[in-house]
């Protein structure tokens, strides 16, 4: 405040040590509170100036209507990104789902409004706030990084503790005296002239700062400089390794050769006549799914082996794994109609699974032992399951197959006589 | 209009004087005269279906409105909590209207009863679970049976209880301190209500979503969703924030607060409706989605029912009534802060809020008349043939409704005496210049 009164009188020989020897571009008047710059906003304003602004260290309430500055149209831009994201995301959804490529997923719709909701929300959501995000930036002209007001050292306070209002010389009832004459009337502590840069040296931008852009710029296009050019030129040399000791790493794969072993091979087997704990599987009839009667050859047994306790919990169990292991091929009823073969088939080609409760059919024919087997070991294009299923849980599904083949073959005299009357 | 603070205007009209006595007993009136009219369209058989059903129509109608005025209540209360939790300022002006209406509570209780004591002492046409049928189908679920202890009429009538005690407590407890404040002017009440709201706010929180589950949800007991509950709270403060707006410019209508309650206000509270709609929506739509997707015969008879035959449109104006209408409009500026515009979309929200608590209750009402004959409720998940899903409205419905509406201006009513606003709140001058950017 101490030069309060150097300021009454606009000069060029200003306090700021502003050089005057450009044009002028505008006035600048300090305030002592928000409350005054409010009051000489208004004021500004009821003169009839538009080319003004008010520079705070914080937003002040009823500072738009005191400029008069009108309401901001970001809503109306915030409105059409948003409609254009919801528009988008269904039309996106639509195209990918239900037009380009639809597919059948579990026999669901390729096009369901529920579904498409979430998406549509998002969609709507994010072209929302970078409409508002990047709408703001274009409205508050930014990004601005240089303003004439900048060559003011009061200028720099206004982060700080300084109210500040700037008009600018090109508004049209801008005359330096008058002009002046209102800032002051308004209670003006400080008034100012900022004129602009005539120094061509400093009118451009800094030397080492277009050099810095101009390099980050090209560094960052290396990477796609490289990328480019693998894509369009053949080499004999290996792929480049970022992190080498990441993708190459001091150990064996398995099937891998070495020369480490007189065999040459990474893999170990077991050694003959070993063996592994809990893997003797001696019983036949258990592990393998095979009776041996007196003598000859080990037939399939047509039971089930003795640790095998029949009953209704493992009938349940079975259904369980049969539904979680079989039914993607054989289906829930076993007749070969899954998702996998209808899928297939839905594209033109053909993977069939066996009907395994056909009446005479391949799997009613086969003995327990038999499915037993066709289960650990599979059968035509169907693998083997010994890896995921372990023995018993193969048993409880044999015998699920059993109570799927009776199942479909029922007859009167299968239902129990307490029961006959519930059926029509 | 640029002030920060702003002190009570010399000629503002603060004292509530008659109106809490005139709204009791025009509220009074509204009850007798419409409980009147439910009970002889009821006896003389205007509901439908067979004879028994007619009181058991009455019934449901009677918790679909019951609810709804609870509800209003369950959103006031919560902008008290919160405003005293994250010190809000802009509620200052409307607080006492707000805790007024919360103060409703204990009439609201009372007039729950009208629907307990059957339960209590037998009667099992409203919670099919309260059959003595029904427990041994209960017992068989293999969900359900955890919840046999839970769902007994006598258990299920000490949580109504505690569910009564604790939200008029919160309320009460809110509504003293505030008076206090008025005469002693000691800013420390302020910090006492503060500190207070944090344990109100969980309590609140945890006892509205298991007011949902147990009151609403156990209609249909084989039926069961998490969100049920927030969900519930989203339409419950739709309903609240939509009553404060008409209260609140009604009591303006009799020259009271008119110099502080302004535009800025009621755009304020017009946000929280407009945010309440999409919050339900958004609740409401979550709910549906996973059950939808997940596709659990367990899950989806529920939504079954209102997903096709009749229920279907009334679902379709749900989405239409509820959510889309007031998203598209209730959004701009405008609409808030003019009066008539406010005053439609309160109304207008009020009517659809009470729709969503009739949307989740009646079904399972309508269902039994389709497949029972309704001569004893026996619900069951909502099964059959999608050409028999009906939508059996009956103007006991509506008239019910008035009735309760009138009983919740009763218990409004009773507390609106002394000052209208809290008048020696310390951010009670921040309210007056509350401003919205």
């Amino acid at each position: 405040m101490a030069n309060t009164h150097d300021n009454h009188e606009p000069s060029d020989n200003d306090s700021e040590p502003v050089s005057a020897d450009g044009d002028l571009y505008g006035v600048l008047a300090e305030y002592d509170t928000p409350g005054e710059l409010l009051e000489a906003a208004r004021k500004v304003r009821d003169a009839g100036y538009t080319e003004f602004d008010t520079y705070s260290p914080f937003p002040v309430h009823g500072m738009d209507e005191a400029m008069g500055i009108k309401r901001t149209i970001l809503p109306l831009v915030v409105w059409g990104g948003g409609f254009t994201g919801l528009i988008g995301a269904v039309f996106l959804q639509w195209w990918m789902n239900a037009y380009n490529w639809p597919w059948n997923i579990s026999g669901k719709p390729a096009w369901s409004m529920p579904a498409n909701v979430p998406i549509a929300f998002e969609g709507t959501i994010l072209f929302s706030v970078l409409s508002a995000f990047f709408g703001m930036w274009i409205l508050n002209k930014l990004p601005q990084v240089w303003h004439p007001f900048f060559r003011s050292d009061r200028f720099g306070k206004v982060t700080d503790d300084t109210f500040l209002l700037g008009i600018e010389a090109k508004d049209k009832r801008f005359d330096q005296t008058s002009t002046t004459k209102l800032l002051q009337d308004a209670g003006a502590i400080a008034i100012e002239n900022v004129f602009l840069e005539t120094d061509p040296r400093r009118k451009t931008m800094p030397k080492f700062l277009f050099a810095i852009i101009v390099s980050s710029t090209a560094f960052a296009l290396i990477p796609f400089a490289i990328a480019a050019k693998a894509r369009n030129s053949h080499s004999n040399q290996p792929h480049f390794h970022i992190f080498p000791d990441m993708d190459f790493q001091p150990k064996y794969k398995s099937d891998t050769a070495d020369d480490l072993f007189a065999d040459g091979r990474a893999n170990r087997g077991e050694i003959a006549g070993t063996v592994a704990r809990g893997q003797l599987n001696a019983d036949d009839e258990f592990y393998r799914g095979l009776a041996h009667g007196t003598g000859g050859e080990p037939q399939w047994t047509t039971g089930f082996p003795k640790q095998i306790e029949i009953n209704d919990a493992l009938v349940q169990r079975g259904q369980n794994r049969f539904n979680i292991y079989c039914t993607p091929c054989h289906g829930y009823d076993g007749r070969g109609l899954g998702a996998v073969p209808q899928r297939v088939a839905a594209g033109g080609g053909a993977w069939p699974a066996r009907n395994l409760v056909e009446g005479g059919g391949v799997a009613s024919k086969m003995p327990n032992g038999q499915l037993f087997n066709t289960i650990s070991n599979g059968m035509g294009t169907m693998q083997g399951y010994a890896a995921q299923i372990p023995h018993a849980d193969r048993w409880a599904i044999v015998l699920y197959v059993r109570a799927l083949q009776r199942s479909q073959h029922a007859a009167d005299t299968d239902v129990p006589a307490d029961q006959k009357g519930s059926i029509r | 209009m640029s002030a920060l603070v702003k002190t009570l205007h010399p000629d503002e009209k603060i004292k509530a004087g008659n109106i809490g006595k005139t709204m009791t007993r025009a509220g009074l009136g509204i009850a007798l005269v419409f409980f009147a009219i439910s009970i002889i369209l009821t006896l003389t058989g205007s509901a439908s279906g067979g004879h028994d059903s007619k009181w058991a129509r009455f019934f449901h109608a009677y918790l679909i409105g019951w609810s709804f005025i609870f509800s209003l209540s369950i959103g006031m209360i919560w902008i008290v909590i919160l405003h005293h939790l994250v010190r809000g300022r802009w509620v200052t002006a409307i607080r006492r209207i707000c805790e007024a209406m919360a103060c409703a509570f204990p009439i609201i209780f009372l007039a729950g009863l009208g629907f307990m004591l059957p339960l209590l002492f037998g009667y099992e046409d409203l919670y099919y679970w309260a059959h003595h049928d029904a427990h041994n189908e209960i017992l068989n679920h293999h969900l359900l049976h955890k919840l046999n202890f839970w769902l007994t009429p006598g258990f299920f009538f000490v949580r109504y209880c505690f569910y009564g005690v604790l939200f008029s407590a919160i309320a009460w407890y809110f509504m003293k301190k505030s008076r206090q404040q008025d005469e002693s002017g000691d800013p420390k009440i302020s910090e006492t209500l503060r500190i207070a709201s944090g344990p109100a706010m969980v309590l609140y929180s945890v006892a509205t979503c298991f007011f949902a589950y147990d009151i609403l949800m156990t209609i249909a007991p084989k039926w069961y969703s998490t969100m049920y509950g927030v969900n519930f709270w989203g339409s419950a403060c739709v309903g609240g924030f939509s009553a404060l707006a008409l209260i609140v410019i009604g009591i303006q209508r009799t020259g009271r607060l008119t110099h502080s309650v302004t535009a800025e206000h009621y755009h304020d509270i017009g946000k929280w409706m407009y945010s309440f709609t999409f919050f339900w929506a958004y609740t409401a739509f979550s709910q549906f989605m996973l059950q939808w997707y997940g596709n659990m015969p367990e899950e989806t008879h529920w939504y079954r029912y209102r997903m096709f035959g009749e229920w279907k449109w009334v679902s379709i104006l749900m989405v239409v009534g509820y959510w889309a209408f007031p998203f598209a409009i209730l959004m701009s500026r405008w609409t808030k802060r003019i009066v008539p515009s406010l005053v439609f979309f309160a109304v207008w929200q009020l009517v659809f809020h009470w729709l969503d608590l009739y949307w989740n209750v009646m079904p399972s009402y309508d269902w039994n008349i389709a497949y029972h004959g309704a001569t004893k409720i026996v619900a069951g998940p909502l099964t059959g043939s999608v050409s028999q899903h009906h939508v059996g409205f009956s103007p006991v419905d509506i008239t019910v409704w008035i009735a309760l509406c009138g009983v919740f201006l009763v218990g409004v009513g009773r507390n609106l005496k002394g000052n209208l606003i809290p008048t020696k709140d310390p951010t009670l001058p921040l309210s007056l210049a509350h401003e919205v950017q």
